[in-house]
């Protein structure tokens, strides 16, 4: 059947609604579509990604921020000093900065807003990452100390991740949830649950010239076909953040265009350390030697990804490569040699929790079979979501496999999964010289000497650590070819839509 | 009349109880944990923390507890707030009922206007060449499932005019027509089966009428064949007709989940859906309420328009 014929078809099947229908009005704003609804909007309490990629970067912004690259730069400190010990930090702040109800931003709301995130009653996920904070002194109103108890190497990259709020919040924990207010490039305008939030330009921000969009509407499209038709019709201009299948369905359509980058985030198996079998590192490493991780990029990502170890390849600065790990060798034989001076005998039976996510799914799957040619049984369990995350929560679990967000600072990620009794330590996993390390690299503040001790953490972890890591896959961003000066990051940050330009 | 309008809302009542209960039991049977989902993976969460928020929500009471708290609140009107979004309850629902009514009436209305000129046409074309013609269409009309019908009209609509902007929801007040034309496509794709189901079935008890007893009669009176079909036999096949309207309303007030899903229409059926993943304990119960009620009211409506029809069914 040829195109026009289809295009008959088409029109005798919807024909009748086509009379009288309006047109699309003029694009001003770029319409992003994204698939769920955001349960609330205060920076400092939020958890989902959902509500992250729509105030991170664009209504919000921290004293520091991170480049196309993830190195830190200066956000709302225009720069900083760090004194001899590592322990006091003085922030210049910018001058000029408004917040979008209209007061000037000072020192006094950034002092408030890192007490908002360390107080015990605001409940937010990101006071841990201030845990060392003693004192916050403000000398005038451009300039803020943070006294440390102890030097905290990863402070600056945490605060690029700390909203500046303007004070009156300190001790209001809801209505940031409906109403943001910022510092960034766009201004929150109207939030309609399951349609749409809508983000004006801000008029007064700092940066000369930007935002150079008028503004940025979310739409809110549960479904994937709706969003690549809508994308395909220009009805939305961006799909943001979007995985390997996807973006192959919109290669090619007309005035449509795909940018990629490789993710932060990750794929992994974890192994219950608790478990008589796993609590062996040769058994853990043996699962490593057994998994071929290029099947997995291929039979899982369709060949967009990489195979990768505790830190994603994203991090040029931090992640070593894959090379020096000897057990990312696909090596059966190895596996089964490993196994036996384990004192494994006959054949062993594990338990695998799987996220209810197709790529995960699949991964399942083909680890189920490479696991069975070395001896190992392995049963999938895929729940619905609430259950996995109070299985894995509970650590009720042999093997899971899962997919996690990645962080751009190694500490943020380490210290809470693989130290002793750490926050999300599900794992149950315990090695007093790693904790050592952790320790070590929290507290080094000199870059080279930091990257040597992160670089003998991930090989630590890498073979004989708690978790096999699976792979990095490449993450897209599908948009019409009108939309200009987008730069994806592999964090999914939106922020860069302030330099955007619709044409 | 007056007798059984009131024994209809003492049945209401019961339900309604009856229903809370169920809700609120099986909701909470759903393995996950509300605190858990709400607090996601990711983040570093400590039992501590866990516990607050369970405290703060209420879900540290013993179940019949709840039930009771929860009870005492809606008899005062208050249906408490949603745990995601710390909005009261109704709010959220006054959000979403707007597009489901609209999408409701818009469907039906389509399937009935046309439904009933169809089943007649259906029923004369009887022992035709043109009835196996007529009966496979219903029968694909029957079977074709909503929400791929959905995806394929989007389709090609992309490919056909391409400029129309017919996804998503906007509201009536602030561009009539564009809600109007967003809607359409949705209320066809719900309406389709049930225009052939209703076209079926008027098609049959059409049939049945005219072998009646009082068919022949007015017959041999004289009484004309449109006079027969019109005011003697159809009048008497509405009734089953309008009993199976009011069922396919009360299914349509409960939101079209997968129509809802694939239009990005912001009803009570994506609510549901939500509420449900979130384990939206306050929300999903009084949404459940709300479409339980409309789901008895409707049927009540119904029931009035049997008197209407027919008046024997007054008494």
């Amino acid at each position: 059947m040829n195109r026009s014929c289809i295009a008959t078809l088409c029109l005798a099947l919807t024909g009748p609604v086509l009379f009288g229908l309006p047109q699309a009005a003029s694009a001003a704003p770029i319409a992003v579509a994204v698939d769920s609804s955001p349960s609330g909007l205060d920076p400092h309490i939020v958890t989902a990604f959902s509500s992250f990629q729509i105030i991170e970067g664009t209504i919000y912004e921290g004293l520091t921020a991170l480049d196309k690259s993830l190195s830190i730069v200066p956000g709302l400190a225009e720069s900083w000093t760090i004194s001899e010990d590592g322990k006091t930090y003085a922030f210049k702040l910018r001058s000029g900065v408004k917040f979008h109800s209209g007061a000037a931003m000072t020192s006094a709301d950034v002092a408030a807003s890192l007490q908002r995130v360390m107080k015990k009653e605001t409940g937010s996920p990101l006071a841990s990452r201030l845990a060392t904070v003693e004192g916050i002194d403000t000398p005038d109103a451009e300039t803020v100390v943070i006294r440390l108890s102890a030097p905290t190497a990863p402070l600056l990259s945490s605060l690029s991740s700390i909203a500046i709020v303007p004070a009156k919040y300190l001790d209001d924990v809801d209505t940031l949830q409906r109403k943001p207010d910022g510092t960034g490039a766009f201004k929150f305008a109207e939030w309609q649950p399951n349609v749409a939030i809508r983000l004006v330009a801000n008029p007064d921000y700092w940066q000369a010239g930007l935002p150079k969009l008028e503004g940025v509407n979310f739409d809110i499209v549960p479904e994937a076909a709706t969003r690549q038709v809508g994308l395909a019709s220009n009805q939305y201009q961006m799909l943001p953040n979007i995985n390997a299948v996807t973006a192959l369905q919109l290669k090619g359509q007309p005035g449509v265009e795909l940018v990629d980058t490789l993710e932060l985030s990750y794929t992994l198996v974890g192994m219950n350390v608790t478990h008589p079998l796993l609590g062996k590192a040769k058994v853990r490493e043996a699962i490593n030697y057994a998994i071929n991780r290029d099947d997995i990029v291929n039979g899982a990502l369709l060949g967009a990804g990489v195979p990768g170890g505790p830190l994603s390849p994203a991090l040029k600065q931090w992640a070593a490569s894959v090379d020096r790990f000897a057990c990312f060798k696909h090596d059966p034989a190895k596996a089964k040699a490993l196994l036996q001076e384990a004192g494994v005998a006959g054949p062993v039976s594990l338990k695998l929790l799987v996220l209810p996510r197709d790529d995960t799914r699949a991964m399942a799957q083909i680890i189920q079979q490479q696991l069975a040619a070395v001896g190992i049984d392995v049963t999938l369990t895929i729940p619905e979501i609430g259950q996995f995350v109070q299985d894995w929560r509970n650590s009720n679990f042999d093997l899971f496999i899962s997919a996690n967000a990645g962080t751009t600072e190694p500490d943020d990620y380490f210290y809470r999964s693989f130290r002793t009794g750490g926050s999300t330590n599900v794992f149950k996993y315990s090695n007093p010289e790693l904790d050592a390390q952790l320790d070590r690299g929290r507290a080094e503040v000199d870059p080279a000497a930091r990257r040597a001790i992160y670089n003998e953490v991930q090989s630590v972890l890498a073979c004989s650590g708690p978790a096999a890591f699976l792979t990095y896959a490449q993450l897209y961003t599908g948009m019409r070819s009108s939309v200009e000066g987008f730069d994806i990051l592999p964090n999914r940050s939106l922020g860069s839509l302030k330099n955007v330009t619709l044409k | 009349m007056i007798k059984m309008l009131r024994r209809r809302l003492v049945d209401l009542a019961v339900v309604l109880f009856g229903v809370s209960i169920l809700t609120f039991a099986f909701i909470r049977l759903i393995p996950g944990d509300a605190v858990a989902i709400m607090l996601g993976a990711n983040a570093e969460v400590t039992p501590e923390r866990i516990e607050a928020v369970r405290e703060r929500l209420g879900l540290h009471l013993p179940f019949y507890q709840q039930y009771f708290v929860w009870l005492r609140d809606v008899f005062t009107g208050d249906f408490g707030v949603s745990i995601w979004t710390g909005r009261p309850v109704i709010e959220e629902i006054a959000g979403h009922v707007w597009p489901t009514l609209q999408l409701t009436v818009l469907a039906l209305a389509l399937a009935v206007v046309l439904a009933i000129p169809l089943g007649i046409l259906m029923a004369q074309l009887r022992g035709r060449r043109a009835e196996a013609f007529v009966q496979a269409a219903s029968v694909i009309g029957l079977t074709v499932p909503p929400f791929w019908l959905g995806i394929l009209m989007i389709l090609c609509l992309s490919m056909v005019a391409p400029h129309l902007q017919l996804l998503g929801y906007v509201p009536f007040s602030k561009d009539p027509l564009g809600n109007i034309a967003r809607l359409l496509l949705p209320a066809i794709a719900v309406s389709l089966p049930i225009l052939a189901n209703l076209a079926r079935l008027l098609r049959s008890t059409l049939l049945e009428a005219m072998q009646q007893d009082y068919i022949r009669t007015a017959r041999a009176k004289g009484v004309s064949r449109r006079g027969l079909l019109y005011r003697h036999a159809l009048r008497n096949a509405l009734i089953p007709f309008v009993t199976s309207v009011g069922i396919m309303a009360g299914y349509l007030l409960g939101g079209a989940i997968v129509i809802e899903q694939v239009f990005a229409i912001p009803g009570l059926g994506r609510l549901i859906l939500g509420a449900i993943a979130e384990r939206n304990y306050p929300l999903l119960q009084a949404t459940i309420l709300l479409v339980t009620l409309s789901f008895v009211l409707v049927n009540l409506i119904v029931d009035l328009l049997y008197a209407v029809i027919d008046p024997r069914a007054a008494k």
